[in-house]
């Protein structure tokens, strides 16, 4: 309810008046500290009025690499034209429009995406008379991917073939054969999450959608949930039969107005075509299903802290075990997918397992959504067979843009570091340099690295939905400290080694970037490193180090020369 | 969050009370004990605990974690965050061990699992490297407190610091960037200084799960998150009541005391308590593992006191609200006046030897025919003390190996059960009730408790229970019988309104009441009926247990308990397994006897019960109105009263023009019962009070004194709501903030409640002013017998 109610109030007044707070705790009899805890927590709420326009620019990889610090000081001087105070700048984290850099967003609803100031300094001037912003026609074509097995229509046939009696068991069987892995970055195989759930005790169940798609770089989610969004939801009826469960969320970041404005309309046409509500093509089962706009931040995509915010808490992540397939949503059972991972369901009902998993290449299983950005001719959504090696991927989105040689690569977001186009054997383990190179290699190019779950795992590489590549004219500790700020800026602040270890990382790779690392600190980075990732409650904490672990073990020159006080 | 009634509920018996669970939850509780190594010291461990949640009393499964089982090895894991009476959070993650995965996992939130091989930073140079820079990052980051920090206070960091050999003196290798970020010192009691908060959420806890103030959160995320009252209010501005629960609670003294409250429970205190210090205290093995923090906020709640050779310690019959831990010499206990007790009737001596309850049992007694059954005849007496007295000579030693003593007076504010001298120069501690809370909290001074009773008390508490002091005369029969039990007895501690068992629940321990009383109720066509309390020395669950016996077989249901018995205070049981219990009954056919003839007694006395009908007044009302523990009630008789509201003017009169009695309240029969207080034998409101201002001096009444900090918890724990809060002028001035250079009076909220005033001719004010003879002072029992009388009048006319 809190989180609800604190939205209701933000739409009503702009903000979050005290005496609202005060009349909200009295009216839902829940202490004034509960609801401080939560509205000074999330992003979107605010403590304080807002300024007339609040332009807020991503600052994160993609934008970052198309120059938003630049962007953002024009549009500071756009914003000293104004009355002090009426039009308020500042960065954001990334916004999910990677494609389209630079990203930014005016007064939290409206998104535009621009190079220049130009087209800002156009909106602000509307904003700030008050205008109504232009409205933005969404790309509502169909997707024309393999995934989309209706074909950009909303047809529901692998739940009526459910109905027409399939077992729970036979459909776990086809997601077994179809290796079908938890497309969110940790690649968990479905059925066993599925199967965990299903004979986990206690009641009720609950299926949550993750669509709080928050990684810099990724932004695939996106395409599904605006251009075929029955499929998701299919996904979701489907894992309710099967795990037995009559509610289930699509817990939807708020930066995608696009996606939310879709899938509620989608819902209202399943309702009404009987595939969701209280009696499932009039087969008496039930499965409620709805939205919830997440109220901010990237650690929300976290699994944990995701049920955190749900159960109306600070979104911070729970010490995990015990895990959410035995003790989700208010403590029961709970299913948690990954937008994409849902959508494939319906085509492997429909189709069988062996559709999906035939997919792969190069001995792996089964197809994939990645986002590419960076340096890449054509930036987008993209469906890679897994097992693709990134070169294939690279040309498959138009080669480097320009023409520029391919220097770097971050295969998750930020959060797997960057890897050099050629990787020292030494850096490698040796399991990998054994079974993957030639016997002498000295150096594995990362270009020829099959992008599949096993192969990134034996590499010690993390496989995620966001490709991001680097032509030569990148600097890598440059990178570093903004890929580094990123996790500092959106830490939830719970454990110690994130929170604190966060701005040290961050304070040392200033160091380092502006010449005055004194000796023995690259040494303290790396311990550093490697505390946060043993001893970080979440994800985010373990891997916030990486980018700049990743760049003093494989950049050594380029951080040497920083070490040294001259720019490379 | 909805209850979920989905899944099954069990009723359990657990740590000797029904507990009433979920089906999962009941097995985690009742599962084989798992075997893991710490370091390679093996252990076993319960896979869970019994819990109750501080603030709804709801019992749950607390999982043994692996801190625990490290506890358990004697393995010491630092720890900055947790705290064994708190729920984990593992934010600190300073007690980082290595459990096989690929990270490393806190020990005080990961739960025990079979086989687990756990590494902490004694064997694993990992664990060891990471808590090291673990450490570093929160020395680095934080200042050390600037508020008036307590001195014996010890920055438990720097503890930690100290444990893992990093030096504190030397540079830090991480960037010094120490920000400040901010004071707050809004509060008259505490000082907030954020820049060495280490947000370790121990006071978020100690507010919210501990007292159940709700006042303190974390705000903001991130590096910048930190903690906040109310809507991030100053602190003085917020809701908090000041309890310092928070400042106790805390690791960095981020949370401190601005100043000591004046807190003086000793004034007057013959001979002259002397103050003891923090360092000196900690060193005493049953403070041990108590915050430092709280034991400086409450030093004023522990006073040393030297007694020369027959000076008398307490005197049976007073009230108090102080425990004695003995440091040093010897005492004598015992009964004054001896034939007080003697002389007593037996009916009388069986409930116990406190006031109230006689009265009530006798109350009931009267409407009885004389029981034929003769009762057991007691040599021993219980008395607030680890030993009981011999009845012929009622006198006993304590010394430092008993510990403790007066601790139900303490607790349950009882009148002192015996008189104590001393006999050789004795050193003790006096300890208010808050201290006492605190260290039945702590799990080391428990056991240390427990062991004394294993100890020292087993022999003359076994002798204090009539049951085998009749049955076993010779004494040397008595000391193999005490040998005998000594490890099959088993210590149960409950809290007020736990229930032991429940009728219809099948039997599995027989109990003997050490301290306290509990209520033994049937449920009944009708309502539940209330059908005796057993206090200390009493015994029961000795039916169900027997009724597989010849004699009792068609008397009773096999093996099922016959009614419900429940805590009405602070109770300790001692309780041995049914099966030995049988074995007893075979070894000592006296004892089999003697139970006998009393569970024969038991059950004629449910029968004579059952057929009561139209003249029984709702015993039941009685009881939920709490009325049997009411020592002054003021009564309104329904028939006189003509609401005239004199009482009331009367009592304004006389406090102040301010009121403290409202002509309103429950009703019983045709009494009304007005919201006044009725000094209560077990009153409520004492139970927290942060400074130990609401107390007995030395007689029934309740007082509150003036160094009252006005934080309401008694009010809101009064269940009669008896306690107002009046604001009062303190004499002191402040800057008015509309108004700069003016200043305006300070006013502080205090707690008013009936002092048992004393009008012209000895009465309270309110029982002097009625002009119609309709109200009253009296005691529960006192009502009881008028009800009755009443009752048997109106019945008398009918018939």
């Amino acid at each position: 309810m809190i989180v609800q109610e604190l939205q209701k109030i933000q739409e009503r007044c702009g903000w979050l008046p005290a005496e609202e707070l005060r009349a909200l705790s009295q009216r839902l009899s829940v202490p004034l500290h509960r609801l401080h805890e939560v509205a000074s927590y999330y992003p979107l709420y605010r403590l304080k009025p807002p300024p007339r326009v609040d332009v807020k620019i991503c600052r994160d990889m993609a934008c970052h690499m198309a120059g938003a610090e630049r962007l953002r000081s024009e549009v500071q001087m756009v914003a000293s034209e104004y009355p002090a105070g009426s039009v308020a700048v500042d960065g954001v984290s990334c916004l999910g429009r990677c494609d389209k850099a630079i990203a930014a967003a005016i007064n939290d609803h409206h998104y535009v995406l621009s190079q220049t100031s130009e087209s800002l300094r156009e909106l602000i001037g509307k904003a700030h008379a008050k205008d109504a912003l232009p409205h933005t026609h969404w790309d509502m074509s169909p997707l024309g991917l393999t995934i989309d097995v209706y074909k950009g229509r909303s047809e529901y046939l692998a739940v009526k073939r459910w109905f027409e009696g399939m077992e729970a068991n036979a459909l776990l069987k086809e997601l077994e054969i179809s290796g079908l892995r938890g497309m969110g970055g940790a690649g968990f195989p479905t059925f066993r999450k599925w199967t965990a759930v299903r004979g986990a005790p206690g009641q009720p169940k609950y299926v949550v959608c993750n669509a709080d798609e928050s990684e810099p770089g990724t932004f695939k989610d996106r395409e599904l949930l605006r251009r075929a969004p029955w499929l998701v939801i299919e996904g979701m009826v489907l894992a309710a039969l099967v795990v037995g469960a009559e509610k289930g969320w699509i817990y939807i970041r708020h930066e995608y107005p696009d996606g939310i404005d879709a899938v509620r309309a989608e819902l209202k046409r399943a309702r009404e075509a009987g595939i969701i509500g209280s009696n499932i093509l009039g087969k008496g089962k039930t499965f409620e299903l709805d939205v919830f706009i997440s109220p901010g931040g990237y650690v929300q995509g976290e699994e944990s802290a995701l049920l955190e915010a749900m159960e109306d808490r600070r979104g911070e992540p729970r010490n995990k075990p015990p895990f959410p397939v035995f003790q989700g949503l208010y403590g029961k059972p709970t299913v948690i997918n990954n937008v994409e991972t849902l959508s494939w369901v319906p085509g492997i009902v429909l189709h069988g397992g062996s559709w999906y998993r035939d997919m792969g290449v190069r001995g792996a299983t089964g197809m994939r959504l990645v986002s590419i950005s960076g340096d890449i001719a054509k930036p987008g959504v993209y469906e890679a067979p897994l097992g693709q090696t990134l070169r294939e991927l690279i040309e498959l989105a138009g080669g480097m843009a320009g023409g520029r040689a391919f220097k770097a690569v971050a295969l998750s977001g930020p959060s797997g570091g960057f890897y050099p186009a050629k990787v020292p054997v030494s850096e490698l383990p040796p399991k990998f340099v054994q079974s993957k190179l030639p016997a002498g290699a000295t150096q594995f190019e990362i270009l020829d690295l099959a992008l599949d779950f096993t192969t990134c795992g034996e590499m010690g590489a993390m496989l995620g939905a966001a490709c991001i590549v680097y032509n030569d004219t990148r600097d890598m500790v440059n990178q570093a400290l903004n890929a580094v700020s990123f996790y500092r800026n959106e830490s939830c602040g719970k454990c110690v080694p994130c929170r604190v270890g966060g701005q040290k990382m961050v304070e040392m790779t200033t160091e380092l970037v502006e010449g005055r690392s004194p000796p023995g600190r690259l040494e303290l980075m790396r311990d550093l490193g490697e505390t946060m990732g043993l001893t970080s409650i979440c994800g985010l904490g373990q891997v916030a180090s990486n980018p700049v672990t990743s760049v003093l073990k494989l950049f050594p020159e380029e951080v040497e020369s920083y070490r040294k006080g001259q720019k490379p | 969050m909805s209850i979920n009634l989905s899944e099954e509920i069990v009723p359990i018996v657990l740590e000797g009370q029904v507990v009433e669970l979920e089906k999962s939850a009941a097995e985690l509780l009742t599962a084989p004990w798992v075997k893991l190594k710490i370091d390679g010291i093996e252990v076993e461990m319960p896979r869970a605990t019994l819990a109750t949640d501080p603030n709804t009393g709801r019992k749950f499964p607390r999982l043994t974690t692996v801190y625990d089982a490290a506890v358990e090895a004697k393995v010491a894991v630092p720890v900055l965050c947790h705290r064994d009476h708190m729920t984990p959070v593992a934010v600190c993650r300073f007690c980082t061990v290595e459990v096989g995965g690929r990270v490393l996992a806190a020990a005080c939130h990961r739960a025990v699992e079979p086989g687990l091989d756990v590494k902490t930073h004694k064997t694993s140079e990992k664990v060891r490297k990471a808590i090291g820079v673990l450490t570093e990052l929160l020395l680095a980051d934080k200042q050390p407190p600037r508020g008036a920090h307590l001195e014996s206070e010890r920055d438990e960091l720097l503890n930690v610091a100290a444990e893992l050999g990093i030096k504190t003196d030397k540079p830090s290798r991480f960037p010094l960037t120490v920000r400040d970020r901010g004071r707050d010192e809004s509060s008259m009691v505490i000082a907030v200084d954020h820049s060495s908060c280490i947000l370790c959420d121990r006071c978020v806890r100690a507010c919210n799960e501990i007292r159940n103030n709700q006042v303190l959160g974390r705000a903001g995320k991130g590096y910048t998150a930190r903690i906040a009252f109310d809507l991030d209010n100053p602190m003085g501005e917020s809701d908090c009541v000041s309890c310092g629960e928070c400042m106790v609670s805390c690791p960095t003294g981020a949370l401190s005391n601005r100043a000591v409250v004046e807190a003086k429970p000793w004034i007057g205190a013959k001979p002259v308590p002397t103050a003891v210090n923090t360092d000196d205290l900690a060193r005493h093995p049953l403070f041990e593992g108590i915050s430092r923090a709280f034991l400086a906020w409450n030093i004023q709640s522990i006073v040393r006191r030297v007694y020369e050779p027959g000076e008398i310690v307490c005197r049976e019959g007073e009230f108090g609200s102080s425990a004695f831990i003995i440091e040093e010499g010897e005492l004598e206990i015992f009964l004054e006046a001896e034939m007080k007790h003697a002389a007593k009737s037996k009916s009388s001596q069986r409930t116990g030897i406190f006031g109230l309850v006689r009265t009530v049992v006798t109350g009931l007694a009267k409407r009885e025919p004389k029981s034929s059954v003769q009762e057991p005849s007691r040599s021993y007496i219980p008395i607030d003390a680890p030993v009981s007295l011999e009845l012929s000579h009622p006198i006993a030693t304590l010394t430092p190996a008993d510990i403790l003593f007066g601790e139900m007076t303490c607790m349950s504010s009882y009148p002192r059960s015996a008189t104590v001298r001393a006999k050789t120069r004795v050193t003790l501690l006096e300890i208010q009730r808050n201290v006492l809370y605190t260290l039945q909290r702590s799990k080391k001074a428990k056991a240390m408790l427990d062991n004394v009773y294993r100890k020292r008390s087993i022999d003359s508490h076994l002798r204090g229970v009539a049951l085998f002091a009749d049955a076993i005369t010779y004494n040397a029969e008595f000391n193999a019988f005490v040998e005998s039990m000594r490890d099959k007895v088993k210590l149960v501690r409950l809290n007020p309104g736990d229930t032991v068992f429940r009728q219809g629940d099948l039997a599995d321990n027989f109990y003997l009441v050490r301290v306290g009383f509990v209520k033994v109720s049937q449920g009944r066509p009708g309502g539940e009926i209330a059908i005796a309390y057993i206090g200390p020395g009493g015994h029961f669950g000795e039916i169900a247990l027997m009724s597989q016996l010849l004699e009792l077989a068609d008397k009773t249901l096999p093996g099922v308990r016959i009614a419900t018995v429940s805590a009405l205070d602070h109770v300790d049981l001692v309780s041995i397994a049914a099966t030995d219990f049988l074995k007893l009954l075979s070894d000592y056919p006296t004892i089999r006897a003697a139970l006998l003839k009393e569970a024969e007694r038991r059950l004629d006395q449910n029968r004579a019960l059952t057929k009561k009908g139209s003249t029984e007044i709702n015993l039941g009302e009685f009881l939920k109105q709490g009325l049997m523990d009411a020592q002054s009630l003021l009564v309104l008789d329904l028939e006189k009263c003509t609401r005239c509201d004199e009482c009331t003017k009367a009592c304004a009169d006389a406090h102040q023009g301010v009121t403290r009695l409202v002509r309103e309240g429950l009703r019983f029969e045709n009494f009304l019962v007005a919201s006044s207080c009725r000094s209560c034998l077990d009153p409520h409101c004492m139970v927290g009070c942060p400074v130990g201002s609401i107390r007995r001096r030395s007689s029934r009444e309740i007082v509150i004194e003036d160094w009252c900090i006005g934080c309401g918890k008694c009010a809101e724990n009064c269940p009669y709501g008896n306690i107002n809060m009046h604001p009062f002028p303190t004499g002191k001035k402040m800057p008015d903030p509309n108004h700069p250079g003016r200043t305006v009076p300070v006013v502080q909220q205090k707690a008013t409640m009936c002092d048992l005033c004393s009008s012209l001719d000895g009465t309270p004010s309110c029982v002097y002013a009625c002009p119609h003879d309709a109200a009253h002072r009296m005691t529960g029992g006192e009502l009881m017998t008028l009800s009755i009388r009443r009752a048997e009048r109106l019945a008398g006319t009918k018939s």
